[in-house]
Order: C-alpha cells, then structure tokens, then sequence
C-alpha cells in the first residue's frame, strides 16, 4: 500500500488528470457530436450513444491513454538518479513493479469512470435521452477496468525500461492497431492477447453491435461465462507480464 | 543552413532509433489503406470502371494518416528534441556557436527528409499494390501525386509545429497529449467549419481527403490547392520566425 501512495505522491503537479479526465470526454463528445451530425439522433437511443462514445475509444485511444499514464508514472524515475534510489529500496522487486502497476491501474479505472459518466451526462441532460445507461453497459465498464490491467503491466514494462516519453506511447499505438486489424481479419486466438483483449472487452455486450448493425469484428455478449474468461485471462496476463518485468528488473545493472 | 548540424543531428537519430518509428509510420499507414480496401470490398470489384477500388485505397489512406501520422510524427519530434532538455543540449551547443533556433532548423531539415519519404512511400506501396491485384483501371497518378504531395506538406507542417512544441515544453506529456488532440481534429475534422479546420496542421488531413462514401458510393473528392500551398508558406513562415525568436533567447 505504502508504494502505491509515494506513487500518487509523485504523480502530484504531473497533470495526470489531463489525461485521466479530457480524453475521455473528448471522446464522448466527438463520438456522440460525429453521430448527431451526420445521422441527426440516437437511433437507438443509450445503445448508439454507447457504442459511439466507446467504439473508437476502445479500438485506438484507450492504449494509448494507458500507455501516456505509464509513461508518466516512469518518467520521475528516469530522471537524475531516482532508478538507483528507486531499486535500492529495501523491498523486493515484484512490489516496485506491482506498486507502478497499480497506481497506473487506478487512473485507467478513473478514466473509465469519466467515459461512463460522461455518457450519462450527455445522454441524460444535453441529448434528453429516456431512462438511463443499461446496466449491462457498468457491468462492461467493470470489465473493462479489470481488462486494461495486462495492458497497463505491459506499458508500464515498456516505460521501465525505455527513459524516452513517446516511445511506449507510439509502440501502443501501433499494437493496438495491428491487434483491431486482427480482431476484424479474425485471426485466431488473437483476443488472447492483452490489447486485443482489452479491445474485445470495450464492445462486449454492444447492442448495437451484437444486432450486426456496427461496423466491427465479432461482439460477445455480455454472459457469465464472457465476464469469467476476461477476469481470468487478464489475472494471468497480468501475472506473465509482472514476473518477466521483475525477473528482468532483477537483473539489470545500475543506472547513471 | 548548417549541414555539419543536420549530420549531427542524424547521428542522435541511430542511437534514438527514429528510423524505427519512421518505418512504422511508412508501414502501417501503407497496410490501413490496403486493409480498407479489402474491408470495403474493392477485391471484388477488381473491374469496376469508375475506379472503386482505387477509391477505396484512397479512403484507406486519408483514414490511416489522420490516425497514424499525428501520434508518430510527433513522438520523432519529441524524441529528437527530448535529448537536448535531458543532456542539456541546447546549451553544450550554444557554447559551441550553434543556436536553438539553428538546432530546431536542423532537426527539422534532417527529420524532413524521412517523414516526407516515409509519405512518399505510402503512395508508392499503396499504387502497386493496387497495380498487383490487377484492378483493371488505369492508376490516377496525377490525383496520387498531388495527393501524396499535399500530405508531405501537412506532415511537413505538423512535424514543425512539434519541434517547436516540444523544444518550449520541457514536459513531453504536454507533446504527445497534443498529438492525441491533433489525432481528434484530424478524425473528427470534417465535423468541424472548414474556416476552423484550416487554423491547425491536423485540419488538412480531413480537408484533402481524395475519397469518401456519398450514401453508398464513394466519390472523388478535388485537392483544395490553394489551401495546401498556404499552409506551406503561412506555415513555413511561422516556424522560421519563432526559430529566429529562439536564436535571440538566452539557451
């Protein structure tokens, strides 16, 4: 607990929230704005709003959302000679590495809580929508929170060992196109990776998708099944990637 | 212009693998135009005499460089720029006569060089690749070329707007967050006035597009040249005033 605090200690003045809070929104606005300008309303009311504000988002933003967070959280590291103080912390390995992880998956769910109350606040008090966000769409989010974690550990092992800002950033932008263009070519066993299936997991129980009227790869429905895989498959995603970054981490030299 | 500076300055790029990032800015644009037209269908329409499936590979290409192109051009910029606030570069080189506005010139004439290349690559993968599964029109050369020149010069444009950036800003968060907005302006662009489209770099990836769906036929779009041509000079211009601005500034 002690390392995930001194982490939000040195996030403090880094405008994390820029992240966290405008990407988000600028994405439910330019998603639910593109959609009223071109087809003049909701056809479908909550189920288009939804589909519209996280399609996009989930099959190109979000990564590199995470992949900023985590560079962030790296950055003071890399800096002076913060890495040696920082490895020669009387603790082991794993738990630096947990503690980042962590404190980056915090802010993805932040972020995800932003998405969803942007939603329901444009849909709600700027378009007049009738009733609210269905229930599946939280359970999703949910999901979706759990499912950024192997992405996260992923990032975050990429920011641990490149000092550069950018480079994780574009290196996810690029792996999550190549897994979309997987994901719509369905090529087999692909949503097994991490950010397939963070991707995959962004439009599980899209009614609008599931209906056939999106333009996507093959949606699941949100079943209790569906929710069990994601969990477990991102446990143990997680888990690969936290002892290859630790057991790496232990056998790398000093820096200066 | 001092070449011994841009020799320097390709010298940093080996050890920062910049030629990695550009391969990938080459490649994957190149690919998402290709996967457009296999996407919309065009392998089947291989013969189709009002060019559908060159269209559909022009479609591919304006979608791909409004997503691809502002989050990699700008992460080359920050990294060659990132390295003189962290080796206290701009001041080792101002010592040594070089200036900060000399230095940004240079990255941008060497940079350049591989983002306009890496643009020009795209049109020449994407119209052989249309030339090798035989679609049976006849290649629009003159419309690819103009098309790959206007957006040698958006690039252009937005790689300069970010050695700026990224030489004023310490933070690079504040780099590639504006990459990421860029990358919206440039997708969602068409939503906006074309009066607010032309006052950042990003508008002109959605203002130059060559091809789109009217209902369910994709159509032709003409290049605005003259736009294209202003941002070069209004552009241009700029970048060279606030590089002569940073040569008067204490490094």
């Amino acid at each position: 607990m002690g390392s995930i605090i001194s982490e939000f200690l040195k996030l403090k003045r880094s405008m994390s929230w820029s992240v966290v809070v405008l990407l988000p929104i600028i994405m439910v606005v330019a998603g639910s704005g593109s959609t009223i300008a071109v087809e003049g309303e909701f056809a479908d009311g909550w189920h288009t709003l939804w589909v519209r504000s996280i399609g996009f988002y989930g099959m190109a933003i979000l990564p590199v959302g995470i992949a900023i967070l985590a560079s962030l959280v790296w950055r003071v590291e890399h800096k002076n000679s913060n890495w040696n103080a920082l490895m020669s912390r009387p603790v082991p390995t794993w738990q630096i590495v947990v503690g980042k992880i962590a404190a980056i998956s915090i802010l993805a769910a932040v972020m995800q809580i932003v998405l969803v109350a942007a939603v329901i606040a444009l849909g709600k008090f700027l378009f007049g929508l009738p009733g609210m966000l269905p229930t599946d769409y939280l359970i999703t989010s949910l999901l979706i929170i759990a499912a950024q974690v192997p992405v996260v550990a992923f990032q975050s092992a990429l920011s641990t060992f490149a000092r550069s800002f950018a480079a994780p950033v574009a290196i996810a932008l690029v792996l999550t196109g190549a897994s979309t263009m997987a994901l719509l070519l369905k090529i087999p066993g692909v949503a097994m990776t991490p950010y397939a299936l963070l991707t995959r997991t962004t439009q599980t129980g899209s009614a609008t998708m599931l209906t056939g009227q999106g333009t996507s790869f093959d949606v699941s429905a949100l079943t209790p099944d569906v929710v069990g895989v994601t969990i477990g498959l991102s446990a143990v995603l997680a888990v690969i990637v936290i002892a290859g970054t630790s057991i790496i981490l232990n056998h790398t030299d000093t820096r200066t | 212009m001092n070449a011994r500076a841009i020799m320097n300055e390709f010298a940093k790029m080996r050890h920062l693998r910049v030629g990695l990032f550009v391969a990938l800015l080459a490649i994957s644009v190149a690919l998402m135009s290709m996967y457009n037209a296999f996407g919309s269908g065009a392998f089947e329409r291989l013969d189709d005499p009002n060019d559908y499936a060159w269209k559909t590979l022009f479609g591919g290409l304006g979608m791909g460089a409004a997503l691809i192109a502002p989050i990699l051009v700008a992460v080359i910029a920050s990294r060659q720029v990132e390295i003189e606030h962290t080796g206290n570069g701009w001041l080792s080189s101002a010592t040594s006569g070089l200036t900060p506005g000399q230095m940004c010139r240079a990255k941008f004439v060497s940079l350049g060089v591989l983002v306009a290349a890496a643009t020009a690559v795209w049109g020449v993968v994407i119209v052989g690749f249309g030339t090798l599964i035989g679609i049976s029109t006849p290649a629009p050369l003159g419309r690819w070329a103009a098309y790959i020149g206007a957006l040698i010069i958006i690039n252009l444009a937005v790689l300069a707007f970010h050695i700026l950036l990224s030489a004023k800003v310490e933070n690079q968060l504040v780099c590639i967050g504006v990459g990421l907005v860029g990358m919206f302006l440039a997708i969602f662009g068409e939503l906006f006035p074309a009066w607010l489209a032309h006052l950042v770099p990003w508008g002109y990836y959605p203002l130059t597009v060559q091809s789109d769906y009217v209902g369910e036929v994709p159509v032709y779009f003409d290049l605005p040249y003259l736009s294209v041509i202003g941002l070069a000079v209004v552009g241009g211009a700029l970048f060279l005033f606030v590089t002569g601005r940073f040569d008067r500034q204490e490094a």
